[in-house]
This record gives C-alpha cells, structure tokens and sequence, in this order.
C-alpha cells in the first residue's frame, strides 16, 4: 500500500474529534464510554502510524506496538470499571442518563 | 486497489464514529462503533500491522464489544422507543455549540500539527510491507518494557476486584 503515513495521521485526528464531539454531546454514560472508546482507537492509530513512519525494511521500530498494546490492554480495563459504574449508578437512579448523578454539583 | 480500500476503509471507520453519536438508541450505536473497529482492523491490515489487526478483532471487536452489548441487554436499554430514546442535547442548545467547537478545534489541531511537524522522511521509498514483526515485539514486552508490562499485570487484577466490588450486589446483613 503506497499510502503516506499523514493520512493515517488525518484519520486519526478525525476520529479522535468525533470521540470528543461524542463524548461532549452525549447524556447516554454508556455511549459516553464509548465515544472513549473511539478516542483510545484513535490514539492506537496515531502510535502505528507514527511507527510506519519509522519503519525500514531493514529495521522494523517496535515502539507504536507495543504502546498500543499497553492502550489497549489500559482500554480493557477502563470499559469494565465502567461499565461496573454503569451498573451501580442505574441501580441507584434507575437511569443511565449523566445528568441523573448531580449530587456534587454544588 | 489497496489505496481504493484503504480510502473506503477510513470513510467507513470516520461514519462508523458519526453513527456513535447520532444513533437514537445505545443500540444502534455499538452496531455503529463495532463496524468502525472492523474497518480500522483492515487498515492495520493494509498499513503492514498484521498482529495489531488480529488484536483489534479480538480484544475490541470481540471482548469490549461483548461487555458492551451485555451491559446494554443487562439493564434492558436496547429496545428502541424507551424513554432512553434521544438522549443526546438538542443539536442547537448551547451544549451542542460548545462541544462541536470543541471537537472542531481538536480535529483542528491535529491536522495542523501533522502538517507542520518536520516528519521523519525514513520510508521515502514505501513502507515495508510488514511492520509489527511478532518476535521483536515479543521481545521488547518482555525485555525493555517488562516493567509496565508487569505493572499493567497488576492493573488488570485490580480492575477484576474492582468490578466485582462494583457490580456486586450488596446485602442488608453486610450493613451498607
């Protein structure tokens, strides 16, 4: 494939602005997480293009990798809490929309 | 052709994270992220990375999703014309306005730094064709990275006894 590496670049960014819209507009806790979700794969994207752009045939960077594996293993973990906290707050509001937790508000 | 899907693949990926967020039921919307995760899958494949592809359909696509859509059948959200229906702002409240500013100069940003950034120029002549080779990778987790590697270990087990704390229902005798 002789795509440049910016366009994976270009890529990136736009799913990572999609993510903050989301995450922004949203009320839904679980779309919120997700657009998170859209924003670490964003992040994946910017590592191995970045390591791409290393890259020679001759030596292979390994960094982008292996970071993203650190993002997605840190990604696994941030759904199930979550999700968890999903689960209590509609157990405590019966509603999953974020403007139902306003305790702390002030 | 490869340049062709790799273009179709980031138009599918970028309306994939549009139907996250304008999609009416939670729902729609994990149909919606899971197609992007696809579509990002086969662009690891395109650009060389054939592990991370593997890994994106496993972990993503496979076990977040799962969690997702059990979560979503869990508390019964998924049935379209709930009262969980439109749960997004009003798209012309001063809500929608800020955080569309928001995201825009994000995205902004992005494109900006990646244009003006002096970007190495290795790969002048094309990529290699494969660029996550699975014993140099294994070997950098378990050499120079084993102690995050080892500390992420531990970050996965406390997320397991935090979840179960979470999630666990408590019980009148416990006191709570």
């Amino acid at each position: 494939m002789n795509v440049p590496s910016e366009h994976l670049f270009f890529l990136s960014a736009g799913l990572f602005s999609l993510g903050v819209l989301g995450f922004l507009v949203r009320r839904n806790v679980i779309v919120t997480l997700m657009c998170v979700e859209l924003m670490l794969n964003a992040a994946n994207l910017a590592f191995l293009a970045a390591s791409r752009m290393h890259s020679t045939p001759e030596s292979l960077d390994v960094q982008g990798p292996v970071f993203s594996i650190f993002v997605i293993t840190v990604a696994a973990a941030e759904a199930a809490v979550g999700l968890a906290l999903v689960i209590a707050l509609y157990r405590l509001k019966q509603s999953v929309e974020t403007d139902s937790a306003s305790e702390m508000k002030g | 052709m490869s340049e062709l899907l790799f273009y179709a693949m980031c138009v599918i990926a970028l309306l994939g994270g549009l139907g996250v967020i304008f999609s009416k039921s939670p729902m729609g919307s994990v149909l919606s992220l899971l197609g992007s995760f696809f579509a990002l899958a086969v662009i690891y494949l395109l650009a060389g990375f054939h592990f991370m592809a593997a890994v994106q359909i496993l972990v993503y696509a496979g076990a977040i999703m799962v969690l997702f859509l059990f979560v979503i059948m869990l508390l019964n959200l998924g049935a379209l014309g709930t009262r969980f229906e439109l749960s997004a702002a009003p798209l012309n409240s001063t809500r929608s306005r800020i955080a569309a500013s928001v995201a825009a100069v994000v995205g902004l940003a992005g494109l900006i730094a990646v244009q003006s950034a002096s970007l190495p120029r290795i790969a002048q002549g094309g990529a290699p064709e494969r660029v996550d080779d699975i014993n140099q990778i294994a070997i950098a987790l378990f050499g120079r990275y084993s102690l995050p590697f080892q500390a992420v270990s531990v970050l996965l087990l406390t997320t397991m006894v935090a979840v179960l704390v979470l999630a666990k229902r408590r019980t009148r005798e416990s006191g709570q």
